[in-house]
């Protein structure tokens, strides 16, 4: 079993947090001026850090509470602390709009001090060398023992900040983690009902008989098996059979061809991953209601959408400017838990625990991720007009955004077996989130211009990339929708035609002969 | 104690009643535990094997057949990691950072190479009278069980998932058998025969060594597998159909190739006979195994629960009742893989490589992949 504790559920407040006591010192006559931190505990608030004077004492922390409540993060992000502090009315605007329980003020607090005790252990830094160099001349014996007690002071001061200066970043990184991506301008601010309509394409097919949903008509046609599947396996697994197999791999072939015209280069990724990655593209492996499958007696769990491997691809790496845009298709099986999930929008294929899925993938310059991410719904909405679906992209409104997005598209299309629209596509700009997770960025090219030699020194400096992720296809909803809208009153369904020559030019599902 | 008594008698009766009742309590616990014990060190003992299987260990293993021989080179060749990094289709690198080593990402042409032999292997099987299915990848670990393998063994070949009763397939014969456990088919539905194609997951814990490199042994692998379900008297001739279908698509694609019937050492538990096809692998220099043909007779149906209804004989009579029906009996399983992608990528990219570094598709592949003839290497 994974032995971190880290939790990243959005940053609730910390109740218990300790510093070692030894930070408190003795003030020292006249040399030092240590500016001294308490940390004073309060019940059912935040950890608040105040600065004291040098007068302060220990005793205010009873020792029994001295247990760190978070374990040392696996990985750091590169969070921009300058700007969220320069911006911070900003960031807190935006940290309401999404519903997020990320709290500004920790982290802003946790900051100053977090800089100041920098200061300050640089200060001790300086001032020990300055005694290691004092020491170097010629002294009084009396004098010498003087620098020698205040060397030693000074390295025990520095050790101790040392300490308490890693637990704090540490706990700055915690709490900063939560911090959610900042909001394009132009997306609504709201819940659910604020989304806003981009685009519809096509009207809700009318019929003139009597329709079935996607699970009668799998069962007529011998398409989907949910029952043996609850023996094997459990509820929301499925067995395709017949034509649904040809289906579901004309689906996943045919998205592919299309996507690769337009530059994307086709991928197949490991499903089994390590947490750290998980936790990178900003979800909660360990959460309680996690989505997530974690593997027995191992630090690795499944991936519940391609996006996760994808982005782990290029983790800690520098790419070139040239080698941007990076655009990927990529295949995989996809395994959630749905916790939490109940109620009506729970049926059938609608919502289950494995799927098969082709997710788009793009890493570029920060300049141009509004251009991509036009190019990924608009691709999406090629793909699903091709198809014959009626559908509508929305615009989501900031509660309804993950934490990693800056701005999200979602597709709906008609279900008239639900009798409701369903979501079969998303598609994210994440700016800078996850590139700041998993450590992607890029080196500028060199502006053209000749000169004398260049060291490592007149190298551009390195940026973050942006990252965009699109639903391609996701197999069991586009098989609702094709299966519900494409069926006929002989109980028959047809093949969008698009589909026919990737399933060896079957035009219709028939039923079976009994 | 009906009847009428003297009380004395009554009172005897009773004790003796309360004595017996009492006897039968603990026998009764004794029996359950005994047959729990029973079954605990039964369920292990192997399957029968058929008596044409050689007796012994790996070298005893008999050839059935051989088709094509080993191609001969006129260039060094590069073996299929080199290849993958030249033509750009196989990366593990990325893949051990993001998950650990025996995991890997395809790319570019090996992405669609995957897609044509997953597609073309479905439709051959399909022409065969086998029903596509896919599968769920996570199973209850009693299924696995149930059909002859140990989830919860040290080195065990199965991933389990935390906090449940739940694993990873390492194949899909598992969920293949898991359709109908617990039931009775009629004989007029038998034979059942399947084509599934499903993710699979392996530990691969315990296994080390040479035989690990590259595509050879990794943790997850997509794979066409082929099951069928049959009455006990057909299970010989089903084995037959199936390494008759695996030799035949092996053949199309022009890989060189031995059908091996395993030695009964190396039978797994469940098998009765069990035909292994090793296909040559230039780039390693020995042959390697494609796929396993196992006849697994009435092994899984007996923990599976699969059993059958005869039909019953031509006969008219007075009315029958349920006691006039014939016994129910079990049924026959037969597992058989079809395509296991890495290592039939493997044997392509090796086999099929040329001077100039591409590598040349087998033409069955060809219409599923777009037609492409060729992996070339890429400018840069």
């Amino acid at each position: 079993m994974s032995l971190h504790k880290l939790r990243l559920a959005a940053a609730v407040p910390l109740t218990i947090s300790t510093f070692s006591s030894r930070l408190f010192l003795k003030p020292f006559p006249n040399t030092l001026t240590l500016g001294l931190f308490s940390r004073r505990l309060q019940q059912h608030k935040p950890l608040l850090v105040r600065a004291f004077s040098a007068s302060a004492t220990v005793q205010d922390i009873p020792a029994t509470q001295t247990t760190v409540s978070s374990a040392r993060p696996q990985w750091k992000a590169s969070i921009d602390f300058k700007w969220i502090r320069d911006n911070k009315e900003a960031v807190e605007i935006n940290i309401k709009n999404r519903n997020s329980n990320a709290n500004l003020d920790v982290v802003l607090e946790l900051y100053e001090n977090m800089v100041n005790l920098q200061k300050e252990v640089e200060r001790l830094r300086e001032e020990r060398n300055n005694v290691a160099k004092k020491m170097k001349g010629k002294l009084e014996p009396s004098e010498r023992e003087r620098l020698v007690e205040e060397g030693k002071s000074l390295k025990e001061s520095l050790v101790s900040m040392e300490e308490d200066l890693v637990k704090l970043k540490d706990e700055l990184q915690h709490v900063a983690q939560s911090i959610p991506n900042m909001t394009h301008p132009d997306v609504p601010v709201g819940g659910e009902d604020s989304s806003a309509i981009r685009k519809e394409v096509g009207c809700p097919r009318e019929f003139h008989f009597q329709i079935k949903d996607h699970l009668q008509l799998g069962k007529d046609l011998d398409l989907i098996d949910f029952d043996s599947a609850a023996e094997v396996s459990g509820s929301k697994f499925f067995y395709l059979k017949n034509e649904a197999v040809l289906l579901e791999m004309a689906l996943l072939n045919w998205t592919l061809s299309q996507v690769m015209k337009k530059g994307y280069t086709p991928l197949t990724t490991p499903e089994i991953v390590r947490s750290s990655i998980v936790e990178k593209c900003g979800f909660q492996p360990r959460g309680d209601n996690t989505q997530v499958y974690s593997i027995d007696g191992t630090d690795q769990c499944l991936i519940g959408t391609a996006e996760i491997p994808l982005g782990g691809i290029h983790m800690d790496s520098i790419l070139l400017e040239s080698a941007l845009p990076l655009k990927y298709i990529a295949f995989s099986h996809c395994f959630r838990t749905e916790a939490g999930a109940a109620g009506a929008a729970t049926k059938g294929l609608y919502r289950v625990h494995q799927f098969s899925k082709a997710e788009m993938f793009v890493i570029c310059r920060p300049e141009d991720s509004e251009f991509f991410h036009h190019e990924l719904i608009q691709i999406e909405e090629d793909l699903f007009t091709s198809l014959g679906l009626h559908f509508k992209t929305l615009d989501m409104a900031t509660a309804d955004l993950g934490a990693p997005a800056y701005r999200k598209f979602d597709i709906e299309a008609w279900m008239p077996g639900f009798g409701r629209f369903g979501e079969i596509s998303s598609a994210s700009n994440c700016t800078d989130y996850q590139s700041r997770r998993l450590g992607i960025r890029y080196r500028p090219s060199e502006p053209l211009q000749t000169g004398p030699k260049k060291g490592k020194a007149n190298l551009p400096a390195t940026k973050f990339v942006h990252t965009l992720n699109a639903t391609a296809c996701a197999v069991p909803r586009m098989m609702v929708c094709l299966l519900e809208n494409n069926q006929q009153e002989d109980g028959s369904v047809v093949i969008p035609e698009p589909l026919r020559p990737f399933m060896g030019g079957i035009e219709l599902i028939k039923p079976k002969l009994k | 104690m009906k009847g009428k008594l003297e009380s004395s008698e009554r009172e005897r009766l009773v004790e003796e009643g309360k004595n017996l009742k009492e006897s039968l309590v603990t026998l009764e616990e004794d029996l359950v535990k005994l047959k729990d014990e029973l079954q605990h060190v039964a369920q292990s003992i192997p399957n029968m094997t058929h008596p044409d299987v050689p007796v012994g260990g790996e070298d005893s293993s008999a050839i059935r057949k051989e088709v094509g021989c080993p191609r001969e080179f006129n260039f060094p060749i590069k073996d299929h990691l080199q290849l993958g990094k030249d033509l750009d289709l196989i990366d593990f690198d990325s893949a051990a950072e993001v998950s650990g080593s025996k995991f890997f990402y395809l790319k570019n042409e090996a992405v669609l190479l995957e897609m044509a032999l997953l597609n073309w292997t479905l439709s051959q099987v399909m022409k065969k009278g086998y029903t596509p299915l896919t599968t769920p990848e996570i199973v209850r670990s009693s299924i696995v069980e149930k059909c002859g393998f140990q989830p919860r063994g040290d080195n065990t070949q199965v991933y389990s998932i935390d906090g449940t009763d739940q694993c990873l397939i390492g194949t899909a014969e598992i969920p293949l058998g898991g359709i109908h456990m617990d039931s009775i088919l009629l004989e007029s539905a038998l034979p059942l025969k399947y084509i599934a194609f499903s993710h699979c997951f392996r530990t691969e814990a315990g296994a080390a060594g040479a035989a690990t490199k590259g595509l050879y042994r990794v943790h997850q692998f997509s794979k066409a597998e082929m099951f069928v379900i049959c009455r006990p008297e057909d299970s010989e001739f089903f084995h037959h159909e199936l390494i008759q279908i695996e030799e035949d698509l092996f053949t199309s694609l022009g890989l060189h190739f031995k059908t091996l019937d395993m030695a009964t050492a190396d039978l797994g538990a469940p098998a009765y006979r069990k035909f292994d096809i090793e296909a040559w692998m230039p780039g390693f220099g020995r042959f390697g195994e494609i796929s396993s043909a196992s006849n697994c007779t009435d092994y899984q149906s007996r923990r599976l629960g699969i059993r059958y209804r005869p039909s019953e004989p031509l006969q008219t009579g007075p009315k029958k009742g349920k006691a006039n029906l014939p016994a129910t009996k079990f049924v026959h399983t037969l597992n058989a893989t079809a395509c296991a992608v890495p290592r039939m990528m493997v044997c392509l990219l090796e086999n099929y490589q040329q001077e100039d570094g591409s590598v040349v598709i087998p033409e069955p592949l060809r219409p599923f992949m777009g037609g492409i003839e060729l992996i070339k290497p890429k400018l840069k």
